[in-house]
């Protein structure tokens, strides 16, 4: 059974020109120890797909789904408190912008023992309680690289560097043991060397705590290395999702060959000043989404069937949504 | 820190040396002689009127005079009143305890009422209870405090007449003046029948205080509102749902402090406002504080108290907002990322 199962996830936001499907049938399924990669370019709805997962978004937006399950058990209809304790124990997210996402009042140490449940600390007496959760705090600190826990721990949100609350707020999210690292965009704006650093050490909790990522970027250098599957977003619409040595080898919608070919390579044989590969445009604002395929107004091979929404197909574990995939010319 | 300090005690100092100047070249700008307006003796004989030149520098050119001026105001010879010959600060003395009080008592009412129904409202957005405290607000907002000061007189103490409509204490009391604060003078004196005393002057207390806070809440109920919906919409209040933390532990380990440590500073000036209304509240009251005295002074063109009520309340309301705006220096912790002074 899939750790998170999600089916046919729309998401509708309230704007003043009526009802806008931020997400449209949003198709995803992370199995335990798991890493898939969940990519799209700006503004394709990564980060609302992650906030409706952990029930961040305002009271007013509608979140439907036809299947929304962690472990088999519907998150959408049970009560808060239980999605509560589920977000509270098993599942973990890092959000976009770390440095926004920490209270700014208060001092990282409060923050961090704020995640560690009751459940983590053996049984001592409660003033023994302080010190576990100082030491675990500073354990994790340590696995995330940060050294000076003591320096970090004592200041406030504003008083640290970019990329140390970037991994404050990843260490936040591993305090409290997860089955499941939502990550979204963890390494942004990272230096390189602590980019794979951070890596490595999410690779090595996949592989030892059996902790499945799903790892949101578009940083495709990053994610092609540690992913084992990925899921394509375009607008709000899941394009192809599957293996990703398929994908990476045989893409079959248009737009996730172009996301492949549009990162920067270092082939021995580039010309010098080679153009980027690129799609024509840009992806197209909330209020002027168009109709069936959102691609379609960029696709190198849209038709006229296009402005009707193709249906998900599937071959074998690669799923795809396209009239007129790659490699499969119609006769 | 200490440099933070050194900024604001520095922006005190040079606020309350404008404040100064100010009151110095009022008395040239009165009418009249600035003899008489500064020292307040309404026709000096030549021999009065040499020594006082004497003794305000005023033949020794601008600088010096204001240099003599600056002295004396320190050590509290602000003159005499025109009127009633009384020395003026110690008329202050005695005048201003009951404005601080009134307002005192006003802004701790409004601020109880306030930042609750704000928050009610900011944490309910755009549902019914909002838009009832909020149009409720509004109302409170609009009317002038000297019509709703007239039509609580009307509804309390005239139709209803369970409340008295002016002064402090009734008069049957004699409270002797050692403090200036009503109630702490009740407490320290001596008089028979404490607890009544108080009593009566808690009575007297409630009509005043209600018509200045009425306003005063709804500005702090819309304040508040606003600065709870805004941080309840930030990230950090998202991360923290996301953590698994309930509604109650995300607003009050989360929301509370960040929706109202930066309002503070908005939230003490709301105090100099209410020390406006304040001074016309108390005329209607009957109120003896600053604002009755100084009214009174203007209608007898009394320029020596005109020019030193000026100075009093100013500096109170610099005073005041400087040194709220030290407090919170000290306990928030965002707003030491600024350095420099700002009003």
């Amino acid at each position: 059974m899939p750790l998170l199962d999600i089916k046919n996830l729309t998401l509708e936001i309230d704007t003043p020109l009526g009802w806008i499907k931020a997400l449209d049938k949003i198709n995803l399924s992370i199995d335990s120890s798991e890493v898939r990669a969940l990519v799209g370019e700006s503004g394709s709805g990564k980060s609302l797909v992650v906030k409706s997962i952990v029930g961040a978004l305002p009271d007013r937006w509608k979140v439907t789904a036809d299947r929304m399950n962690w472990k088999g058990r519907d998150l959408l209809s049970m009560s808060d408190s239980q999605r509560r304790a589920i977000t509270r124990s098993e599942m973990s997210v890092v959000l976009q912008n770390p440095a926004t996402s920490l209270d700014p009042s208060a001092t990282l140490q409060e923050q961090i023992e704020e995640s560690i449940s009751d459940s983590q600390l053996d049984r001592g007496w409660f003033w023994q309680r302080r010190q576990q959760r100082r030491l675990i705090a500073t354990q994790q600190l340590h696995k995330v690289g940060i050294r000076d826990h003591d320096v970090c721990l004592a200041s406030y949100p504003h008083q640290v560097a970019e990329d140390i609350s970037q991994k404050f707020a990843l260490a936040m999210a591993l305090v409290s043991n997860p089955k499941l690292l939502i990550a979204d965009n963890p390494t942004m704006g990272m230096e390189t060397t602590t980019k794979i650093q951070v890596l490595r050490l999410l690779a090595k909790l996949n592989k030892t705590r059996e902790l499945s990522i799903l790892f949101v970027s578009h940083d495709l250098l990053a994610i092609s290395a540690m992913a084992d599957t990925m899921t394509v977003l375009y607008c709000g619409q899941t394009v192809e999702s599957g293996k990703m040595s398929q994908l990476k080898r045989r893409p079959l919608h248009p737009y996730t060959k172009a996301l492949l070919d549009s990162a920067p390579s270092f082939r021995r044989d580039l010309p010098p000043k080679a153009a980027l590969s690129s799609l024509d445009g840009t992806i197209p604002t909330l209020q002027h989404l168009p109709i069936g395929c959102r691609l379609g107004p960029r696709c190198p091979r849209a038709q006229k069937e296009c402005v009707k929404m193709p249906d998900v197909r599937r071959i074998h574990e690669h799923y795809y949504a396209c009239h007129f995939p790659l490699h499969r010319d119609k006769t | 820190m200490l440099i933070y300090l050194g900024r604001r005690l520095n922006l005190l100092l040079i606020t309350l040396l404008i404040l100064c100047i100010a009151s110095y070249i009022l008395a040239f700008l009165f009418p009249g002689d600035p003899l008489t307006n500064l020292s307040g003796t309404p026709s000096p004989s030549d021999d009065q009127a040499q020594q006082l030149r004497l003794m305000y520098a005023l033949d020794e050119g601008a600088l010096a005079g204001f240099w003599q001026y600056l002295k004396l105001t320190l050590v509290g010879e602000w003159g005499l009143s025109l009127s009633s010959q009384n020395p003026i600060f110690d008329d202050i003395c005695q005048f201003l305890p009951a404005s601080i009080e009134l307002s005192l008592y006003a802004m701790f009412v409004s601020l109880l009422v306030g930042i609750p129904l704000g928050i009610i409202a900011g944490l309910n957005h755009r549902r019914i209870s909002d838009m009832g405290i909020l149009s409720v607000s509004l109302v409170g907002f609009s009317l002038p405090v000297f019509w709703l000061a007239l039509l609580l007189i009307l509804i309390f103490a005239l139709q209803w007449g369970g409340l008295p409509m002016s002064g402090r204490v009734s008069l049957l009391y004699d409270i002797p003046h050692q403090t200036g604060f009503i109630l702490l003078d009740i407490i320290m004196s001596n008089v028979a029948n404490k607890q009544q005393v108080l009593l009566d002057a808690l009575n007297h207390l409630i009509l005043p205080t209600l018509s200045l806070s009425i306003v005063t809440s709804s500005l702090v109920i819309r304040l508040t509102r606003r600065s709870v919906i805004n941080v309840m919409a930030s990230d950090y209040i998202k991360a923290a749902f996301a953590k698994g933390l309930s509604r109650p532990q995300v607003f009050w380990r989360h929301g509370m402090k960040n929706a109202l440590l930066p309002i503070m500073p908005q939230l003490a000036m709301q105090f100099t406002v209410l020390l406006t209304n304040a001074m016309i509240v108390e005329v209607i009251f009957s109120w003896p504080g600053i604002g009755e005295w100084l009214i009174q002074a203007i209608y007898q063109r009394d320029f020596p108290a005109i020019r030193g009520g000026m100075l009093a309340v100013s500096a109170l309301v610099v005073i005041v907002t400087i040194s709220v705006d030290l407090l919170i220096r000290m306990i928030y912790p965002l707003s030491k990322k600024q350095i420099h002074a700002q009003v």
